[in-house]
């Protein structure tokens, strides 16, 4: 097959065994790489619903993109899969019932595993003794990692390059707070992009896996190699034409938005009740690029550069780390009512030492921070830190907390669910999570349509990129899949569709409708994954904060979402899935049609 | 039998740096080489996002394949590249490639006599563009040339299997492609001057003086 390595490395754990897999071709052609082959190989990976994603035989994936490895611009992103260490269902059919879970990360890592042979790593099992795997082109070995076990990310990714002595050598790996185990601790590289959401690191932990550490000297052969070029040259061409847009990236990344979204109400400000915040012009973009952000760095092959390095001087100065996001600066920032830009810059820094995704890490704090201030909680509870808003020096204890899974922190290291379970008197209604997965950085009054659908229907539980609108899932999905970053999607359209580099690397050659399906596919057989272990429509519910809780500034100011709008947006959904209105499990005529009968409940 | 490529690396990285690093404090970048100036790639550090796309131009111009009769450029793999981005924590991103140095401590430091004819050695200099060739028949794989700018300079010299050099710039014969392609103008091709303080130096001790510079640390 042209494209593809051809080729998936399955590494055992427990048996230390390592084999080269070659997948059927058919897997390529429904499911083409990165999250969409991982999913079709964690149905196999899983022979039953109910496994616990802490057991040895939950598998866990890196899937670098279909198009990984090929400097098409801004297409290197790789998938984390696996089953989910953090979701359940409201009424358990097994009890360690969870969805799927998947989290993805760009730099350039992707395009390496592809460099090296491979279209995915799977690990199974679960080692004895802390390891890494050691991969260069065909030499593939486990190697011994118990003076890294306990290791900061930051630490780490200097120590790895002068343990295999070669600064060529892309890594992935986890932090110690994953290693603790903190349910939602991410995989990181470059000690500072991560695959954040979904507990991957957690259940990469659970192996005892520190980390992959990948050079790759080969690339797959192309079929079509003159079509090939001159696509090559027409989208690095397109990307000088749209100045505009790439000047915007430049410039913030996506702390861009974190003006933009408070201006329209759409932030999660004071654990989402709030969707303005006052202090957000000392965190914005342009206060960071003054203070803070030293330099733009872009993933392999981008022409973004949205990621910055920071520095500052002053209180809580001296730390070098990526500057704040948008979702890394809401969710320690504003959802905390913290606006003093260096100590955010810490807390981040804090967050990704330890390696635990910070959206959900703002919402345990922000939700303590809440219990708090009501009094349902006292300082006793919380290790005796005052936890009160807009305290950067005990926001950042509850990070050491939780990163060293200490006292609070090992409860707040479970997430809201475990959190409001544990503290009650009607805290639930607050914890703001769907299916026990943590909510993003951007809320929901005046927004259902698009990031309330997203949250509710999205199959690692809420997330925020996966849209509100069908076939915007599906584009999602098949970004996910070719490893195409969402932000440079703009750019992929008419003569650079993504299907033309599917055809030209491969030949298979898709009509729109034919490459949307395998979107929908994807999509569909996540869901089916996941009402196998028994979610169902009640499980699709937002937060009750969005059906009480009304903003008291801001242009959403009083919107408070309508319960019956909710049930009738929803049946929408459902219905123009093909989806039942009960239950919400895929019809049988829906999965026909896209070759997901094999898959029972 | 040559070390292998790895092993060059961990020279070229960790195990030499102290020397590398003090042999190129006291060097002078500028110079002539019979009585020409020196015209070559000149990084700007400040530009550079670490994208790569450099080394996927310069390997697809540089090794061209013959597809059906037809030479095209190649598919753009980083392995084959003359430049070579390297990345650091800290973040600082160093691109480095051939510096055409003017004292050339890669042709001094190959044994091959030189040829009665040409007087070239197996490593030469074109007289054209300044560029340093290899001639493969001769060459006898020793590796002094890729140690003299490891050692020296940049260590943009990699040995092959057979321990014959490679990854010296080519200059894509005059129109040098990385210049025309990279997304953030962090790529020249000038008259080499006094003003580049930044040049012939290990991508060490580049990242070194970037560290100072950004985030005011003295070691990584």
């Amino acid at each position: 097959m042209y494209g593809v390595n051809g080729k998936i490395l399955e590494v055992n754990l427990s048996t230390g065994v390592i084999t080269k897999k070659m997948p059927d071709d058919k897997y390529y052609r429904q499911y083409l790489g990165g999250r969409g082959l991982g999913m079709r190989l964690l149905f196999d990976y899983l022979p039953h619903p109910g496994i616990d994603a802490n057991d040895p035989s939950n598998p866990l994936m890196f899937m670098p993109g279909f198009f990984c490895g090929f400097p098409f611009p801004s297409m290197s992103r790789s998938c984390m899969v696996t089953k989910s260490p953090i979701t359940a269902p409201k009424h358990k059919k097994y009890p360690n019932a969870s969805t799927v879970s998947y989290s993805n990360m760009g730099g350039f890592i992707g395009p390496e595993i592809k460099y090296a042979g491979y279209d995915g790593i799977v690990f199974v099992g679960q080692s004895k003794q802390p390891v890494y795997l050691f991969v260069e082109d065909e030499q593939v070995e486990l190697r011994d990692a118990t003076k890294f076990w306990g290791m900061g990310t930051n630490a780490f990714d200097k120590a790895i390059i002068d343990e295999v002595g070669d600064r060529r050598f892309e890594s992935a790996y986890i932090g110690s707070g994953a290693e603790k185990g903190v349910r939602f601790g991410s995989v990181i590289n470059t000690a500072a992009r991560a695959a954040g959401r979904g507990g991957t690191g957690y259940v990469m932990g659970t192996k005892k896996l520190k980390a992959i550490v990948v050079r790759g000297s080969g690339m797959p052969d192309v079929f079509d190699h003159a079509a090939y070029l001159s696509l090559l040259d027409k989208s690095r061409l397109a990307f000088g034409a749209d100045s505009e847009s790439k000047t915007n990236w430049r410039y913030g990344g996506t702390a861009n938005a974190l003006q933009f979204s408070s201006d329209r109400g759409s932030q999660a400000v004071k654990n989402y009740s709030e969707g303005t915040f006052a202090g957000i012009e000392n965190i914005n973009a342009h206060a960071a690029r003054k203070q803070v952000w030293k330099r733009d760095f872009a993933c392999f092959s981008c022409q973004l550069a949205c990621k910055k390095s920071g520095f500052a001087k002053g209180a809580y100065g001296g730390v070098v780390h990526e500057g704040i996001e948008y979702e890394t600066g809401t969710m320690l920032g504003a959802n905390l009512l913290i606006d003093n830009l260096n100590g955010l810059h810490t807390l981040i820094e804090a967050a990704d030492d330890y390696g635990i995704d910070i959206i959900t890490l703002g919402n345990v704090i922000g939700f303590l921070m809440e219990c708090y201030e009501k009094k349902l909680i006292d300082a006793s509870y919380l290790d005796g830190i005052a936890l009160v808003w807009g305290d950067v020096d005990a926001a950042l204890q509850m990070v050491h907390k939780i990163g060293r899974y200490e006292g609070v922190g090992a409860k707040a290291a479970r997430g809201v669910k475990f959190l409001a379970d544990d503290i009650g008197q009607g805290s639930a209604d607050f914890a703001i999570h769907v299916k026990g997965h943590e909510l993003a950085a951007w809320n929901v009054q005046g927004y259902a349509k698009s990031f309330g659908i997203s949250y509710t229907t999205a199959n690692r539980g809420a997330c925020h990129m996966t849209g509100g609108e069908i076939n915007g899932q599906h584009q999602s999905a098949l970004r996910d899949t070719l490893g195409a970053c969402s932000f440079a999607s703009s750019w992929y359209k008419g003569d650079l569709h993504y299907r033309h580099f599917i055809q030209v690397l491969n030949g298979i050659e898709l009509s729109e409708e034919e490459f949307n399906l395998i979107g929908e596919r994807v999509f569909n057989l996540e869901r089916m994954l996941n009402c196998r272990e028994g979610f169902i429509r009640e499980d699709d519910m937002l937060p009750e904060r969005f059906f009480k809780d009304a903003y008291t500034s801001g242009p959403q100011q009083g919107v408070v979402l309508d319960r019956d709008e909710f049930v009738t947006m929803m049946d929408d959904y459902y219905t123009k899935r093909g989806w039942d209105l009960k239950t919400a499990i895929p019809e049988t005529a829906t999965l026909e049609k896209l070759d997901l009968a094999f898959v029972g409940i | 039998m040559a070390i292998n490529r790895k092993q060059f690396l961990h020279g070229l990285m960790l195990g030499t740096g102290g020397a590398a690093i003090a042999a190129n404090l006291g060097f002078i970048s500028t110079g002539l080489y019979n009585n020409k100036s020196i015209k070559a790639i000149v990084i700007d550090f400040d530009k550079c996002a670490g994208c790569r796309t450099c080394e996927t131009i310069c390997s697809a111009n540089n090794h061209p394949v013959n597809i059906a009769g037809l030479q095209l450029k190649g598919l753009g793999n980083p392995e084959l590249s003359n430049i070579r981005v390297w990345h650091y924590n800290p973040p600082a991103d160093v691109p480095v490639t051939c510096y055409l140095c003017a004292d050339a401590p890669c042709v001094e430091a190959c044994p091959v006599k030189p040829h009665p004819e040409t007087g070239r050695k197996a490593l030469y200099r074109d007289e054209t563009l300044q560029t340093i060739w290899n001639d493969r028949d001769r060459c006898i794989g020793c590796q002094s040339c890729a140690n003299a700018c490891k050692e020296q300079r940049g260590g943009v010299i990699f040995p092959d299997e057979e321990g014959s050099p490679t990854s010296m710039c080519t200059l894509c014969g005059g129109d040098p492609q990385c210049i025309l392609h990279c997304p953030y103008e962090a790529l020249s091709y000038l008259e080499i001057t006094d003003s580049m303080p930044l040049r012939n130096l290990s991508p060490d001790l580049l990242a070194q003086k970037l560290y100072e510079k950004y985030y005011e640390q003295k070691s990584n």
